[in-house]
């Protein structure tokens, strides 16, 4: 087991597209990154899904690494981060915002399947370096930022929060 | 420098209430996705974007203030969420390079 006291830093800093299908049949969202120049707009069959575009916006991927032990984390699950803004009692992601009261901002780590039905999400590992990550130089005393994974939200439709994602950058003029 | 002594130099307004501290450097971008891989804490953020996502990424990296370039005011919930984040808001009616350039000659590096 590592003693280091990691000291993350970004690695692997990727620019593209975040591209969201959804699926008519089941309801179901799926997110991928791409770097090619154009954001694909393809629809396709898989197994029982029938994936449709729904949109894209420009995105940065990235992992982590500790400059002291060399550690890297993947991070090749997260699609994205979303500030937590959600109101419904009975979600996960507020009741743990709650607890850690005044101070401390929930972040969800989205990942690429909101349906959570490959059993997939942004694992523990990366969870736990990314709070190291964003907590490590934070000046304001008292802030603390906390990152969840996103099979935590209450519901894809229904969890409210603020994605940090350059959606309609090219009508900012 | 102080936030209050680089609104005066600079000619900022300032759109909201802000806690007087010092900055440690500049950040430019009008990408949220690039502002969380690149912009540090404490530092001072210069952009046109006005939408929540900006607030969002500016507080994930502790980001200290704001300026919106050529005059740009963000509508008042995002200012709201700022407010409640710590982030002071200010507006300059330059653009990005002209205030680049003042920044600069006020010997912020």
């Amino acid at each position: 087991m590592s003693t280091c006291n990691h000291k993350w830093e970004m690695a692997d800093i990727r620019h593209g597209y975040l591209v969201m299908e959804g699926c008519p049949r089941c309801g179901g969202r799926a997110a991928f990154f791409s770097t090619e120049a154009i954001a694909p707009i393809d629809e396709y069959q898989e197994g029982d899904h029938y994936w449709v575009y729904l949109g894209s916006s420009q995105a940065t991927k990235f992992n982590l690494k500790c400059v002291e032990c060399g550690k890297r984390v993947d991070l090749d699950d997260m699609m994205g981060l979303m500030m937590s803004t959600c109101d419904d009692p009975e979600c996960a992601v507020v009741k743990i915002g709650k607890k850690e009261g005044k101070g401390t901002w929930v972040y969800v780590a989205l990942c690429a399947d909101s349906t959570h039905a490959s059993g997939k999400c942004v694992g523990a590992e990366g969870i736990k370096a990314l709070n190291e990550y964003f907590n490590q130089n934070i000046k304001v005393p008292g802030k603390k930022i906390l990152v969840v994974p996103c099979d935590q939200c209450c519901n894809i439709d229904r969890c409210k929060g603020i994605v940090i994602a350059d959606t309609g950058l090219t009508e900012i003029y | 420098m102080k936030l209050s002594e680089l609104a005066n130099k600079a000619g900022l307004k300032a759109i909201n209430e802000y806690k007087d501290k010092n900055f440690e450097g500049v950040y430019i971008s009008d990408m949220v996705s690039d502002i969380i891989t690149g912009a540090k804490a404490n530092t001072l953020l210069i952009t046109l974007q006005t939408h929540k996502s900006l607030i969002a990424a500016a507080n994930l990296v502790d980001v200290s203030a704001i300026v919106f370039v050529k005059g740009k005011t963000p509508a008042s919930d995002v200012i709201e969420l700022a407010d409640k984040a710590g982030i002071g808001l200010f507006v300059s009616e330059v653009d990005t390079w002209s205030m680049a350039l003042k920044l600069f000659n006020l010997g912020i590096r």
